[in-house]
């Protein structure tokens, strides 16, 4: 009994401190001072105490706007691209003749296990060379394949659960290979790819490394943004910035487990 | 119902597949199905049904031979041109689609107007009698039903042939006799041919015109269900379809289409399709069914009549089930119609059995099966 | 006529075959290619990075040539010097004679100032004797080290960044000897690295062992509930749970606030828990725990409850049906979690670059500073190819443990 106390109680400070550093940022943001802690007025739940200033601050200060429209852009390039080659390439290793599968398997996920940071010098060096470092196609390019491990490792493990004997009755019945995929398969496999997608998304939403070594004034994104904000001019507005982000973490999440659940609802037939 | 003038439908000529290059699936297959017939391949596991059914179907290429349809090889058509019903094992309905998407979808890809695709899904859907479920997904339907989609939609693009491989493996018992029935009715209504692939005897004989017996990637005969029961021509045939007591011996003599065979001590009169020579080895199959037993002194008449212990007896409800020591040979089968009640017999109890002569074939023995229980399988 | 036809179906077999796999690779073959060049090829560069520099070689040709010939004691002739200056002074004109001083100056310090100084006096020098003139602006120039130092610089391909990448250090006699302890910097570093790294995965393990255990025997609706509690840290920004430490523990942060408000600690004796060590172990737990927890519990989950009670109706006490039923078959996931965790730990950069100070750095940190700071770009390159073949090493370790194709995500 003691023990099982015991063990609930840790797990219980365990939880706390997963969460907790998250949820205390937020009421922070609508800190009227410019502090990073409590206010005596806010522990007495002091309306003054409390303010939207950081957040009028965020939308006069362009600095935050253009970061946004960059990480947008970069994010949804890099994911268009990423997605697109990662379900492609993810259909090929399904496939059994597939020769060299995990090799392949072992090149296309090695983006993910490479600490950044030698990535992002290794690129530099390269990109530089091509002239790419310092513009935006240099950090899709980058960011592209960073998220290209997330997009093949959910596509592949969404292809494995789908059953094949669709593919060869959509052929029973008359329909060509590339209808097939179009019509039967990748509907099916399409909350497989939203959700890699979406993972490739969020990976380039806070990649700040490759920005940090490549990209230039016109490349700022918002992890850029809350990297200059922590290290120099401390505001909460970083704190304001930062609830954006956890609301946007809480929503991706919620969309990736629905399309999980959508994907994982799809019959395959009559067993 | 079954035309045998002019070219077959659907004919193999020396069809053989490998996947690997050494071992065969199909090995060196002829066998030709007519218009309008209903032929079912049956088997066990992995004696080649289902791969000769996906060659057809066009998903897999023979490695030899041909297949023609219509008189026309189709090596090189790819499956969506072959115009061919398929109904899979599992039905692979496409769930993302309605039961009226679903079937839609070949007259869709066929390119045909709207309005006409509906009349054809709504007269489909009323010929498998689904009427109204257009709008439901597969995955809203009973298993029944889902067979029945499966069917309309390898129905509703008017293929002349269908393939139906184990198309009802996943639903229960009663529902399996009920659909066995209705796939025949429709199959006679539309007089379309259909290439049946099942490992359950029993249902191959409910619906079949003619069944082959697959065996190690080779067809061991073709016949009628009442030709395969009653005039096996082996003895893995006779032994799979329906019950069969097997006894092994040695021809003696073989006359005018009977032979003698000599088991344990007995000599046995059987049919002889002249397969065994005198002296050679020879498998003598009988069904239980045709066993008569007597309890007192009286004699018949049979060619075949000889004295047997009662090692078990089963009552199964229409019929009581001995198990007989008879000639040496343990667990010989003779089953009594339940119309007289068991007459009394006890286990351990002797008793005479008879048989005639053309209740009983000579067969050449089944090498891979020696050792097995002469009556297993049923 | 039989084995003729075995042939051919073979031949068949591996035509269909060859297609199906034409098929499967035409369809991998472009991310592979893009892959290959926008990851692999940037890989290379470092590589090449870190062993080859060109740019001394390029600049001072001739100057190299006559230098090479050299016995590296004697006296040097007035060619040489003539030279020198012209090729010194070209290099002047094409702004790259900073880049050439610094990179004399890595091989001896003090040298930068040497060599741009006296270039700087060449321009408006003139005489009979270069060698006069330049010993003249500097008498350095007088002296073997200078002209050493230039020959050891102009090198194309060198593996003086990895000597010194790995606290090594080369002797006058051209021999290889390891650094003075005081002067070691990078050894010891990856050693710490490592230690971290090691110490936040078992952390890790103890702290995500137990709530991966209560998620997975949890009843649905609740195992759901604790599962977004891991999955929430999962998703969010790293800067934002990075930024979060430092709200909670720096001087003036929360935890320190609290302390202070309950009398725990004086308001003079805030506890520094940040800009340190514990705040680069601290932050990267919390940072990498999900890692842990994802595949202990999927682990978790397929182990079915009745194993354990059948330990129990077999007479186990709790302990024993844990350590001896349970355990073992969390065995994987304990192995796929740790070792990703160590994983990801070595590579860290941005939450010990935030929230380490000075203490709590990382070699990742060393690579960042070497390129943005120091400028010794070839010496970081070395650094992050020694890394990468750590990284790589534990790749494949990982593949051969848990399999690179049973990676899941979230």
């Amino acid at each position: 009994m003691l023990a099982r106390w015991v063990y609930l109680a840790f797990c219980t400070a365990a939880f706390v401190f997963l969460v907790a550093p998250i949820l205390v940022i937020v009421p922070l943001s609508f800190n009227a001072e410019p502090y990073f802690t409590f206010t005596e007025g806010m522990l007495r739940f002091d309306p003054e105490a409390y303010s939207l200033r950081w957040y009028r601050s965020i939308f006069e200060d362009g600095v935050w706007t253009r970061a946004l429209v960059n990480s947008l852009v970069i994010g949804v390039s890099a994911t268009l691209l990423a997605t697109s080659l990662g379900t492609l390439a993810a259909l090929g290793l399904a496939n059994s003749a597939m020769p060299a599968r995990r090799t392949v398997m072992g090149l296309l996920i090695s983006p993910m296990i490479t600490p950044v940071i030698i990535a992002a010098v290794g690129m530099f060096f390269f990109y530089s060379s091509l002239g790419l470092a310092q513009t935006h196609l240099g950090i899709i390019l980058a960011h592209a394949v960073l998220g290209v491990p997330f997009v093949v490792i959910t596509v592949t493990a969404t292809l494995s659960g789908f059953d094949q004997n669709l593919m060869r009755a959509a052929a029973s019945l008359g329909a060509g290979p590339l209808r097939s995929f179009w019509r039967v398969q990748l509907p099916l496999i399409a909350p497989g790819v939203a959700s890699g997608g979406l993972f490739a998304f969020a990976a380039s939403f806070d990649e700040v490394v490759v920005v940090l070594f490549m990209g230039g004034l016109e490349q700022r994104t918002i992890p850029r943004q809350m990297w200059a904000g922590i290290r120099e001019q401390i505001s909460p507005t970083i704190l304001a910035v930062a609830t954006f982000l956890i609301v946007f973490a809480v929503l991706v999440l919620f969309t990736v487990e629905w399309l999980r659940r959508r994907g994982g609802q799809a019959p395959s037939g009559g067993d | 119902m079954v035309s045998t003038d002019g070219t077959p439908h659907v004919e193999f000529t020396g069809v053989s597949k490998s996947y690997d290059g050494r071992n065969w699936v199909v090995r060196d297959l002829d066998l030709a199905v007519q218009k309008g017939e209903f032929l079912t391949m049956l088997g066990p596991s992995g004696s080649g049904k289902t791969t000769c059914l996906m060659m057809l179907a066009g998903f897999e290429t023979p490695a030899a031979g041909t297949i023609h349809i219509n008189g026309v090889p189709v090596g090189d058509l790819p499956p969506h041109k072959r115009d061919i019903g398929v109904v899979f094992q599992n039905y692979a309905l496409f769930p993302h689609m309605t039961v009226g998407g679903n079937l839609a979808f070949p007259l869709e890809v066929r390119g045909m107007d709207p309005s006409e695709q509906q009349e054809r899904v709504a007269r489909t859907l009323r010929l498998v009698r689904l009427e109204g479920l257009e709008d439901r997904r597969p995955g809203q339907l009973s298993g029944g039903q889902q067979q029945r989609v499966a069917i309309a939609r390898a129905l509703v693009f008017d293929p002349e042939l269908v393939l139906m491989d184990e198309p009802l493996g996943a639903l229960d018992r009663r529902l399996r006799e009920e659909m066995q029935y209705e796939i025949r009715r429709i199959q006679r209504t539309l007089g379309i041919t259909v290439v049946y692939v099942t490992h359950d005897q029993q249902e191959a004989m409910v619906m079949s015109d003619r069944v082959a017996v697959f065996r190690g990637g080779a067809i061991e005969q073709v016949a009628s269900p009442e030709v395969l029961y009653e005039e096996p021509e082996r003895a893995f045939v006779a032994h799979f379809i329906g019950e069969n007591n097997r006894l092994n011996g040695v021809v003696r003599t073989v006359g005018d289409g009977v032979c003698e065979v000599e088991v344990g001590d007995a000599l046995i009169k059987a049919v002889s399709l002249g397969q065994c020579p005198p002296g050679a080895a020879a498998t003598v199959v009988v069904r239980p069914e045709r066993v008569n037993i007597s309890l007192g002194e009286g004699r018949h008449s049979y060619a075949n009549e000889f004295d047997a212990d009662i090692e078990d007896i089963a009552f199964l409800g229409d019929h009581i089930r001995l198990r007989l020591k008879l000639c040496g040979h343990s667990g010989f089968i003779v089953k009594i119609p339940n119309v007289v009640g068991h007459g009394g017999v006890l286990e351990g109890d002797q008793i005479r059995v008879g048989w005639t002569a053309l209740d009983c074939r000579a067969l050449k023995p089944d090498a891979a099966d020696d050792g097995e229980d002469p009556s297993a399988s049923g | 006529m039989v084995d003729q036809v075995i042939a051919e179906t073979g031949l068949e077999a591996s035509k269909q075959q060859a297609r199906q796999r034409r098929r499967a690779v035409g369809l991998a073959l472009p991310l592979i290619a893009f892959v290959l060049a926008s990851f692999v090829a940037p890989l290379g560069t470092l590589l090449v990075r870190s062993a080859y520099d060109p740019l001394v070689a390029d600049a001072l040709p001739e100057t190299l040539t006559l230098l090479r010939a050299w016995d590296g004691t004697s006296a040097l002739e007035e060619p040489v010097y003539a030279t020198a200056a012209r090729e010194l002074l070209q290099a002047r004109e094409e702004r790259t004679l900073g880049q050439i001083a610094t990179r004399v100056n890595r091989i001896k310090s003090g040298l930068r100032s040497v060599v741009t100084r006296s270039v700087r006096k060449l321009r408006n020098a003139s005489g009979d004797s270069w060698r006069e003139t330049m010993i003249g602006i500097d008498d350095a120039w007088g002296e073997p080290e200078v002209w050493l130092a230039i020959r050891s610089a102009g090198e194309r391909f060198t593996l003086r960044h990895y000597i010194n990448a790995l606290d090594l250090m080369r002797q006058p006699d051209g021999s290889i000897a390891r650094q003075p302890e005081e002067r070691r910097i990078y050894l010891p570093l990856l050693w710490r690295t490592l230690a971290i790294s090691l110490g936040i995965s078992a952390l890790c393990l103890v702290i995500g062992y137990p709530i991966a255990h209560l998620i997975a025997h949890a009843p649905p609706r609740r195992a759901n509930l604790l599962l977004l509690l891991v999955l929430v840290p999962f998703w969010t920004s790293l800067l934002v749970r990075t930024t979060a430490w430092i709200v909670l523990l720096q001087t003036q942060g929360v935890i320190n606030s609290l302390l202070v408000a309950i009398g725990l600690v004086a308001d003079d004796g805030r506890i520094a828990m940040i800009y340190n060590m514990t705040g680069t172990f601290v932050a990267m737990t919390h940072v990498l725990l999900p890692f842990m927890v994802l595949p202990l519990y999927s682990v978790m989950r397929s182990i079915p409850p009745s194993h354990v009670r059948a330990a129990a109706s077999l007479g186990a006490t709790p302990f024993q049906a844990f350590w001896r039923v349970y355990w073992p078959q969390t065995l994987p996931g304990v192995g796929a979690g740790s070792l990703m965790v160590f994983i990801l730990a070595i590579g860290y950069y941005i939450t010990p670059a935030l929230v380490g100070g000075s203490k709590g750095q990382l070699i990742s940190n060393m690579i960042a500073y070497h390129m943005q700071t120091s400028l010794n770009w070839g010496l970081a390159a070395a650094l992050a190819a020694i890394l990468l073949v750590g990284i790589i090493a534990l790749y494949v370790l990982y593949d051969r443990v848990v399999g690179i194709d049973r990676m899941r995500l979230g």
